[in-house]
């Protein structure tokens, strides 16, 4: 018989610093010594224009003990979270079933797609100013934004993983004496669910980015409102850690939807790419 | 006991009057023309035919998975209904679930059946030891070669207890030593059970070596154009495909199947 990969016996223990670990912190420390150089070296940029990264950390421990703007740097932060958290959570919780509807039901996809397409163009930030008209300066408008932004990737990532399932998988099933229930929840699902978390990756991100946007022209709490304040002040640090918080909450909200996904996914290991 | 004649009250599963038209944009493909073939209960009824004859569409037919344009498929006399687990497939590309590990695929029919939990256990264990699959229940399909997701595909099949399997080219993807070693998995695994199965393949080698009787269809449409008994008392099965294909008896059959085949291909 051909060689076969034995099944995984354990648990794969951590793995030492990988080489692309290594080169991205090489990498990061090397901005991170340009942009020091450019502050230290005189007669480059004027700290005005660019405070150095000692600034920076100094401002971030200042933001993150004092008030500023309404809040800490926390309360900026755990208030955009919320708005964020809000947003995605209805938008896959709507937007996933949709798209297994349109993908399983064909008919249905005439009467949806043309609406579905013409409400895609609108850019979330359109839907600012309606959205405070309905709900004032509230949570709502922010998370209305955060699930307009996100929903659209849900939906159509969902309807295409569904209907790239093979349909001999669908054939077995049914062979097996499987009826639709147990062929969606056994077959489809499972199979359909790295394009899906492909789908809610692209969501979670269109919502980070929109939430921040929506930020700067409305509320009073927030990352995008404490940029805002920041070039109000004119104080450079301030945005810079503002915006540095808001890179990096984004970036740690995939890794953990990335673990998840691997925690719940142990038979599919290599992540889809997602098209932005 | 011994019955010559194929049609009549003892088939397990009747093909009649089957024909098959699809509809395309290019037009109706006349896929199958009036299609009969009377399995028996036990036996082991071999396929062949020029690629594109419309083998598969006659199994998909038989398996309840496509309708046909025309005729009927009977199971012990009574129309055979939808797909089910009394005709269950296996696949060319193995089709297993992926999501699911070895045990669990082979466990899938019987959950959906309803069959309890320590029944179940019971049932795929003995699937898994007879099909020489034990040391791998616990694997994922895409961890497995394509010889052994083929055998979990059987077991997969197997285990409900169809009253007849059906077999589209199941070897047709594996490399030439792989196939060799299922062939003589499914000898074994059709003398020691006496399934009734029908077996679609492109090779008339394993067509004589794994059959009870050769059916050779036409080109399309497909027609039955011919059916072949191998004889009983031959025995080849008991052998292992090298022995047996060095048979006499056996390069005989091979070569006039070869022979109506080859006309079939050249007509088109
Ligand atoms: N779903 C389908 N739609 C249209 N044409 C089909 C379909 N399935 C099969 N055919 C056509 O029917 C003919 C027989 O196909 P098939 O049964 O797969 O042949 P075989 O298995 O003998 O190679 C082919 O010409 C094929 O193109
Ligand atoms: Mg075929």
């Amino acid at each position: 018989m051909t060689t076969i990969a034995a099944p995984m016996a354990s648990r794969p223990r951590r793995a030492p610093l990988s080489p692309p670990l290594v080169y991205g912190a090489a990498a990061i420390a090397f901005l991170l010594v340009l942009w020091f150089a450019a502050t230290a070296i005189p007669g480059v940029v004027s700290n005005k224009v660019l405070p150095s990264p000692f600034d920076v950390v100094e401002r971030f421990a200042t933001l993150a003990a004092d008030t500023f703007s309404g809040s800490t740097l926390f309360g900026h932060a755990a208030a955009s979270l919320t708005r964020w958290l809000i947003g995605v959570t209805v938008a896959v919780g709507l937007g996933v079933p949709l798209g297994v509807l349109l993908a399983w039901l064909p008919p249905l996809r005439p009467a949806v797609t043309p609406v579905f397409e013409l409400f895609r163009y609108i850019p979330p930030f359109a839907w600012v100013p309606i959205a405070v008209l309905w709900y004032g300066a509230s949570t709502t408008t922010q998370a209305m934004i955060v699930f307009i932004a996100a929903f659209p990737a849900c939906v159509i990532n969902t309807q295409l993983g569904v209907a790239q399932v093979d349909s001999i998988l669908l054939r077995a099933a049914k062979t097996l004496g499987a009826g639709a229930a147990t062929t969606l929840s056994r077959v489809v699902l499972p199979v359909a669910a790295p394009a899906i978390f492909t789908g809610i990756r692209i969501a979670f991100s269109n919502g980070w980015m929109a939430l921040v946007g929506a930020e700067l022209v409305v509320g009073k709490q927030g990352l995008g409102f404490l940029i805002s304040q920041g070039q109000i002040n004119d104080s450079v640090s301030t945005i810079l850690v503002g915006m540095i918080t808001i890179g990096a909450l984004g970036a740690l909200i995939d890794v953990v939807l990335q673990r998840v996904q691997r925690l719940l996914l142990p038979w599919k290991s290599a992540t889809t790419r997602p098209v932005a | 006991m011994t019955t010559t004649k194929a049609h009549g009250p003892t088939a397990k599963m009747d093909i009649r009057g089957v024909s098959k038209t699809f509809d395309t944009r290019a037009g109706a493909v006349h896929a199958l023309d009036r299609c009969d073939l009377a399995i028996r209960e036990g036996e082991f009824v071999v396929v062949v035919g020029p690629s594109g004859c419309g083998k598969s569409t006659l199994m998909m037919i038989a398996a309840g998975l496509e309708a046909p344009s025309t005729g009927q498929i009977l199971v012990d006399g009574k129309p055979a209904g939808p797909a089910g687990p009394q005709r269950t497939v296996v696949f060319q590309r193995f089709a297993l679930f992926p999501s699911e590990t070895v045990a669990q695929n082979i466990a899938f029919g019987l959950r959906v059946a309803g069959v309890d939990r320590a029944e179940r256990a019971r049932r795929v264990t003995e699937q898994l030891e007879f099909m020489r699959l034990s040391q791998f229940r616990d694997a994922y399909p895409h961890e497995l070669s394509g010889g052994m997701q083929q055998r979990v595909a059987i077991a997969r099949a197997l285990v409900v207890r169809p009253e007849i399997l059906l077999m589209d080219e199941p070897f047709g993807a594996l490399d030439a030593q792989t196939r060799t070693v299922l062939q003589e998995e499914v000898a074994r695994l059709s003398r020691e059970m006496n399934y009734t199965v029908m077996f679609i393949t492109h090779s008339v080698e394993e067509a004589v070596y794994l059959g009870d009787r050769v059916v050779v269809m036409s080109s399309r449409p497909g027609r039955i154009k011919k059916e072949i008994a191998i004889p009983r008392d031959a025995g080849w099965r008991r052998l292992d495909i090298e022995e047996a294909s060095s048979e006499p008896g056996f390069i005989e059959l091979k070569r006039e199947i070869w022979a109506l085949i080859r006309t079939e291909i050249v007509r088109q």
